[in-house]
Formats: structure tokens, C-alpha cells, sequence
């Protein structure tokens, strides 16, 4: 391999980013939105959810019940309402999740020592949403009920009770719980696909469709040379998206990688570089710029997006899909990612990631060369 | 305006779509694949979580708990432990979701009338579901609680509590896919249309038969309008598809109006093919009309609630989805599919999808027409 050919490529290639001016502000805007867009806007969290009250009992205890709800931190009472025919409307028109509807005896049937019914009418379009928002209720009104037997004890003359059994519940690697800390690094692994792939699935398209493929295969150059020089600028943009990334997440957001940058830079190449192979070796088989791009967003993005445990857990999945996300890359790297941001997990624990990253990329750049030699580069 | 003109437009439209055999697996088979992912892959339901346990206790009480959380069928101890730290490695590797430590003092502490305290480990790396794990951990306890109580108490155990009657409504198993495969069809829609509108302009202006067309006796609305209508129909015809798909192989219910959800994606198409024809006046190449494309998509997809809850976001950014096409159209199909509402109460975003998309065709076709000139 002459590292003069590699040069002369990828300097042709870099013009031609150059002078495609819009392309190149996108492959650095994309990426720069979506972290700005999940650091900031998006989160999977629940916090405030919006309650609608229809309260027939009108008692104190009625009012200090609807009190405490409003003050806990996960619910919010947007709106009193005189009848459950407006709950309904509330709910269709998404203006409030949680309906809670008190009927006209229920302080009267807590005194009698009875089970008051209490109805909660629950918006589950959203199944995230609902089921957050039906865990946070039942609590509460365990919690209640808790309060409840206290003040029947205390009134009583009894000796409190004491709950036998208490869940000291600590959480690891995300203590607060914020989507963002998980998502802000998956999102790095779409960046690289869509920077990787994605552009690099467009480069050999147009040289088929601009017809200067045929000069190329007329040149002295072998088909590795080719591949590289017509990776490398795409490598180099991904890396900076990369740093881009990962500095946004920690100066920005506060999403911190525990573990060793140097580590997170070797994974990213190599991820890039089996992203650039993936995408190269689309644009040679296809030969057109549109097929090349919609067979990139259905092979790269859409995989890395679903199919690779970043947002949507592999085990829910139907075991055909299971084993299909096996051969997505993303699904390494996001077992990477999570072990550099949340675990503080090195190498060694994560060895056979890499390693099946490494594999990735020598299967499809060998099928890239195949591929080109029988186009007789 | 010639009807006549325009038909042919149309005709030669459709057989350039067609005769390119790489395009009809994008056309046919492409949606069909990320409608399947969708429908299978999107959740982020907690149907099973795995616990790994540690009891240093061994008696009748610290095994009564275990068989609390064995009882439920979301819970699943799949590794007991015999020293703390395999608990951690566990964590640490995702072998589990959740690790119980059980001291060794947990029955005497009981038997003496005084709380117990149960170690409680989480894996909170994908936050929304642990705060799901955590909140049927807590209950499993809290049930816990009550039973010991009504043994231990049983005198003192009738007191008057609240008893919860939770209804879900519009999707009561809280379904994930009757969610998110009525999102999917929205934006398979908004996909197809705004790709294949601007690609098919920038292809002749790339190719010079733009040219061509210019010099025949085509007025330029008769252009946009043979550009545009094309993909209406294959929108079109990719809705009922896509509908069919959703309700009779994902089982969806669709409680509304057909008629509705017919009129309400002409108006959608508006708007995407508005902002189709705006990409391909400001882009020279395929691969420019692409990336701007993706452009658009990316936060389109993002701020319209469609995994993310617009709740949830800055009440800047919320502002900004009142921009975003999508956002209404997803209200509507999800109201259609899941509500049964109609047009009394999805009416405003009709009347936005109207307005946003009579905006954004109109000065599409404002900045086309001059292109052409």
C-alpha cells in the first residue's frame, strides 16, 4: 500500500467536502442539535404529573388529602373540576394525565373504619408516562393508608406500630435518576453512524453516478488505498463530532465519564471505523445516492437507534429481533459507553466488545475490497 | 391550467418512480421494516425484573420476603448470593436489576417490634425503568408490611384506608405498541413525502432536464402541482397500507373515523411537501437535499411527542413544538386510533395543520416559482 495514493484520495475527497459546503455544516449541525435536543429538551422521566380533582366530599380531610398530593414533588393539581363529565374532557384533550375522583361518603366510610374507595383515572396512551405515573400513585397512597393507621392507632390509645420490614433503597450508576445521564452517551453512538455511515454511504454512489468511477478503476491505485483515502476525512470529521460530544455532555449537561478518555477515544475509532466500512460498503453496492441514503437510514440509523439496548431494552424484545441485535454494532458500543460513563468499567471487563467491534470492521472492510476488486479496482 | 398537462406530469412522474427497480424496495418493503421494529422493538415496559439476593438472616421471616417478591410475576430471583460483594459484581455486570440484602439481625429486629431494614440496590442507568422497578419494589414491601401487620395485629388491622381504583383508560395494559405503531405511520408518512418531493426535483435539475421541463408549455403552478401529486397519492396509498398493517397484524384498535384520519393526513401532506419542495429551492445536489432533509426529520421526530412527552421539555422548547407539523398530526392520529375523538375536540389542530401547512406551501411555491424564473 503506497501512503502517497491514500493521500492523494483523501485529498480529493476533502475538496470535495470543502466545496459542498452544506453537507459538511450538517455533519457537524446534526450531530451539535441532537446533543443540544437531548441534553436539554428530551428526557424519559416524570416528574409533575398533572392531576384534575373533582372532590364530593368537600371534608377536611378530603382538603388535606388533595393538599398533600399537590405538594409532593411528583404531582401537581392543575385544575379543581365540579364534575367527572369534565375529567373526561380533561383527559381526551391531554390536558391532564391523572384524574382523581373523591366520592360524596369517603371521609365518612375512613371514619367507619371501611375501605374508601377512591377512583384514579389513569391517560395510558403513553405506556412510559402511565406506567411512572401509576407507580407513583400507588405509593402515595400506601403512604396515605400508612398515615392513616397511625391516626387510628394514635386515636385509639394504642401503642404505634412500627413496619416490620424497611426498603432502604439505593440507586446506582444514575443516583438521580435523570434520563439525560443515560441517553446523552448513547446519543454519541448515533452521531457516529450518521456522521460514518451515512455521509460515507453517499461518496462511491457519486462517483457511479457522476460517472467518475470509471477513472478511478482506471487509476494505478489498489482498492485498500481507495477505501482509506476515502475514509479518512470522514473519520477525522466523526472524531471531532466525538469530542464535540463528549465535552458538550460534561461542560453542558453535567454527564460525566467516569472512566478513561483515552479508552473512550480508542472505542470511538474503532466504532468509527466499522461505522465508515458499513457505510462505504452501502454506497459500493448500491451505486445510487438516494437507494445508498434510505438503505443507510434503514441498515445504520434505525438499528443504532432501536436495536442496540439504548433506549429500548433488548429483553422486551421478540427473541428473532434478540438475536438480530447481536449483529448491530451500536449494541457494542453502547455496552462500551454505559461501562466508560455510568460504571467506571475499563477494558477488561469489556473486552469481548471491543473485540467483536474489531471483528465487525476487518469482516466489512474485507467485503468492501471483494466487492471493489470485482468492480476491477 | 391544463388538467391535461398536469396528468402527464403525473404520469411521467410515476413511471420514472417505478422503473428504477432500486426504488421499489425503498417504496414498499422500507416501510413495512421500521413499522415492525417499531411495533416490536419500541417499549419500555418492566415485564421482568432480575434480582439478585443475599440473606444472611435464613429464617422463617427473611424467607417470607423472599417469597413475596418470588410471588409477584414481575420479579425474578435469578442469583442468591453468599457474601455482599457478588451483589455489587452483579450490578455491575447487568446480570440483575435490582439486588436485596437481608442482615443478619432482620428477624430478631422484627421479633423485638422494630423495623428492619432491607438493603436495596438499583441499577438506575436507564432511569425511567428503574423508577418503575423501584416503585413495585416498594409495593412489594409495603404488601409485605400490611400482611405481617394483620398477622401479628390482627385486632388492630380495621382501620379505616383509602382503597385505590385505578382505571387506565385508552390503552389499559398499557400497551406499548398502541402507542407508538399510530406515531410510526405519522412519520413514515412525513418521511416518504419529504424526501422523495425534494429528490425528485433536485434529480432533474442535477440530470438538466429541468431544463426540459421549463421550456414545454408547463405553467409553473402545473409543475409543483404534477411534482406534488405523485406523492400525495403514494402517501396516500402508503397510509392505508401502513393502517391496514397496524390494525390487523398489531391488533391496534382504531376507535375513530377513517374519513377523518383521510382528511386530516391531506392536510399533514401539506406541510411535508411544502417543506419538501423548500429543500429541493435551496439545495444543488442529492446528497445536499439528503442531509438537509435529515435536518428537518431529526427535530421534527424529537419535539412532537412521539417518544419524548412534550411535557417534560423547557417550556421554551415547548413553545417551539407549536411549529412542528408532526406535533398535531400525532395528537390527531393517536385521539383517532386510541380515543375514538373526532373533530369536536381535534379541531385545532386541524385548524393548525391548515394554517401551518397553507404557510408553508404557499411560500414553498412562492420561492420555487422564482427559482424557476
Amino acid at each position: 500500500m503506497d501512503p502517497r495514493n491514500v493521500q492523494t484520495i483523501a485529498r480529493k475527497e476533502f475538496y470535495h467536502l470543502i466545496r459542498d459546503f452544506r453537507s459538511l455544516y450538517l455533519a457537524f449541525m446534526i450531530p451539535l442539535l441532537l446533543i443540544l435536543l437531548f441534553g436539554y429538551a428530551l428526557s424519559l422521566d416524570v416528574d409533575d404529573v398533572a392531576i384534575v380533582v373533582v372532590d364530593h366530599d368537600r371534608s377536611p380531610l378530603s382538603r388535606d388529602f388533595i393538599r398533600k398530593l399537590d405538594a409532593s414533588p411528583y404531582f401537581v393539581i392543575s385544575r379543581q373540576l365540579p364534575d367527572t363529565a369534565s375529567v373526561t374532557k380533561y383527559l381526551n384533550r391531554s390536558r391532564a394525565s391523572l384524574g382523581l375522583i373523591i366520592p360524596p361518603d369517603w371521609t365518612e366510610k375512613i371514619k367507619a373504619g371501611l375501605q374508601s374507595p377512591l377512583q384514579i383515572l389513569l391517560d395510558g396512551s403513553d405506556p412510559n408516562y402511565a406506567g411512572i405515573s401509576r407507580g407513583y400513585i400507588s405509593i402515595f397512597i400506601e403512604r396515605y393508608n400508612r398515615k392513616l393507621r397511625d391516626d387510628f392507632l394514635n386515636r385509639m390509645g394504642m401503642e404505634k406500630f412500627n413496619p416490620p420490614v424497611e426498603g432502604r433503597i439505593r440507586v446506582w450508576f444514575n443516583e438521580d435518576l435523570e434520563s439525560r445521564v443515560f441517553i446523552v452517551p448513547g446519543i454519541i453512538a448515533i452521531i457516529i453512524m450518521i456522521v460514518g455511515a451515512m455521509l460515507t454511504s453517499l461518496v462511491v454512489a457519486r462517483e457511479y453516478e457522476n460517472g467518475t468511477m470509471e477513472t478511478i478503476l482506471s487509476l494505478p491505485i489498489r482498492a485498500s488505498e481507495f477505501l482509506l483515502g476515502k475514509a479518512i476525512p470522514y473519520f477525522f470529521i466523526g472524531l471531532v463530532d466525538v469530542l464535540a460530544a463528549i465535552l458538550m455532555g460534561q461542560l453542558l449537561f453535567g454527564v460525566v465519564m467516569k472512566a478513561s478518555f483515552w479508552l473512550m477515544i480508542l472505542a470511538s475509532s474503532i466504532y468509527l471505523s466499522v461505522a465508515l466500512s458499513l457505510g462505504l460498503l452501502i454506497s459500493v453496492l448500491t451505486k445510487s445516492q438516494l437507494v445508498a441514503n434510505q438503505t443507510a437510514i434503514l441498515v445504520t440509523y434505525l438499528p443504532s437507534l432501536l436495536l442496540s439496548n439504548f433506549v429500548f431494552p433488548v429483553v422486551n424484545m421478540p427473541s428473532v429481533l434478540q438475536s438480530l441485535t447481536r449483529i448491530v454494532p451500536a449494541t457494542y458500543f453502547i455496552d462500551i459507553l454505559n461501562g466508560l460513563y455510568l460504571r467506571n468499567l475499563g477494558f477488561v471487563p469489556l473486552w469481548p466488545s471491543y473485540l467483536v467491534l474489531i471483528i465487525m470492521f476487518g469482516v466489512l472492510f474485507g467485503l468492501n475490497l471483494v466487492v471493489l476488486k470485482r468492480e476491477g479496482l | 391550467m391544463s388538467w391535461l398537462r398536469i396528468r402527464e406530469l403525473v404520469r411521467k412522474e410515476f413511471i420514472q418512480l417505478f422503473r428504477d427497480k432500486k426504488n421499489r424496495p425503498l417504496l414498499i418493503i422500507a416501510p413495512f421494516i421500521q413499522l415492525v421494529l417499531f411495533g416490536y422493538v419500541v417499549t419500555t415496559e418492566v415485564r421482568d425484573i432480575r434480582v439478585g439476593l443475599l440473606d444472611q438472616s435464613r429464617t422463617r421471616e427473611s424467607r417470607l420476603l423472599e417469597d413475596a417478591f418470588n410471588a409477584n410475576k414481575t420479579f425474578r430471583v435469578t442469583y442468591y448470593c453468599n457474601r455482599p460483594e457478588d451483589l455489587d459484581a452483579l450490578l455491575l455486570r447487568r446480570q440483575v436489576d435490582l439486588t436485596i440484602n437481608i442482615p443478619p439481625d432482620f428477624s430478631s429486629q422484627i421479633r423485638k417490634g422494630n423495623t428492619a431494614s432491607v438493603q436495596i440496590l438499583a441499577d438506575g442507568s436507564m432511569s425511567n425503568m428503574a423508577a418503575i422497578r423501584i416503585s413495585h419494589t416498594m409495593t412489594v414491601i409495603e404488601m409485605f408490611n400490611n400482611r405481617l401487620f394483620k398477622e401479628l395485629h390482627p385486632q388492630r388491622a380495621d382501620f379505616g384506608r383509602v382503597d385505590l381504583r385505578l382505571r387506565t383508560w385508552y390503552n389499559p395494559n398499557l400497551d406499548s405498541r398502541n402507542f407508538y405503531v399510530p406515531g410510526i405511520v405519522a412519520f413514515l408518512v412525513m418521511l416518504l413525502t419529504l424526501l422523495l418531493t425534494s429528490m425528485a426535483i433536485i434529480r432533474e435539475k442535477e440530470s438538466g432536464t429541468m431544463e426540459q421541463l421549463i421550456v414545454t408549455p408547463l405553467k409553473p403552478f402545473e409543475l409543483i402541482l404534477g411534482k406534488t401529486i405523485p406523492f400525495i397519492i403514494i402517501a396516500q396509498a402508503q397510509m392505508v397500507m401502513v393502517t391496514a398493517f397496524a390494525v390487523f397484524w398489531f391488533q391496534i384498535p382504531l376507535a375513530g373515523s377513517i374519513a377523518l384520519l383521510f382528511v386530516s393526513t391531506c392536510l399533514f401532506l401539506l406541510s411535508t411537501l411544502g417543506i419538501g419542495l423548500f429543500i429541493s429551492t435551496i439545495s444543488a445536489t442529492q446528497q445536499q437535499a439528503m442531509m438537509t432533509t435529515f435536518f428537518f426529520i431529526l427535530p421534527f421526530f424529537m419535539l412532537s411527542g412521539f417518544v419524548f412527552p412534550i411535557a417534560n421539555m423547557p417550556l421554551a422548547v415547548q413553545w417551539l413544538t407549536y411549529l412542528n407539523p408532526l406535533r398535531y398530526f400525532l395528537i390527531i392520529i393517536r385521539g383517532i386510533f386510541l380515543k375514538g375523538t373526532a373533530i369536536d375536540v381535534l379541531w385545532p389542530q386541524l385548524l393548525a395543520l391548515m394554517i401551518l401547512g397553507g404557510i408553508v406551501f404557499a411560500g414553498a411555491v412562492f420561492r420555487f416559482k422564482k427559482n424557476l424564473d
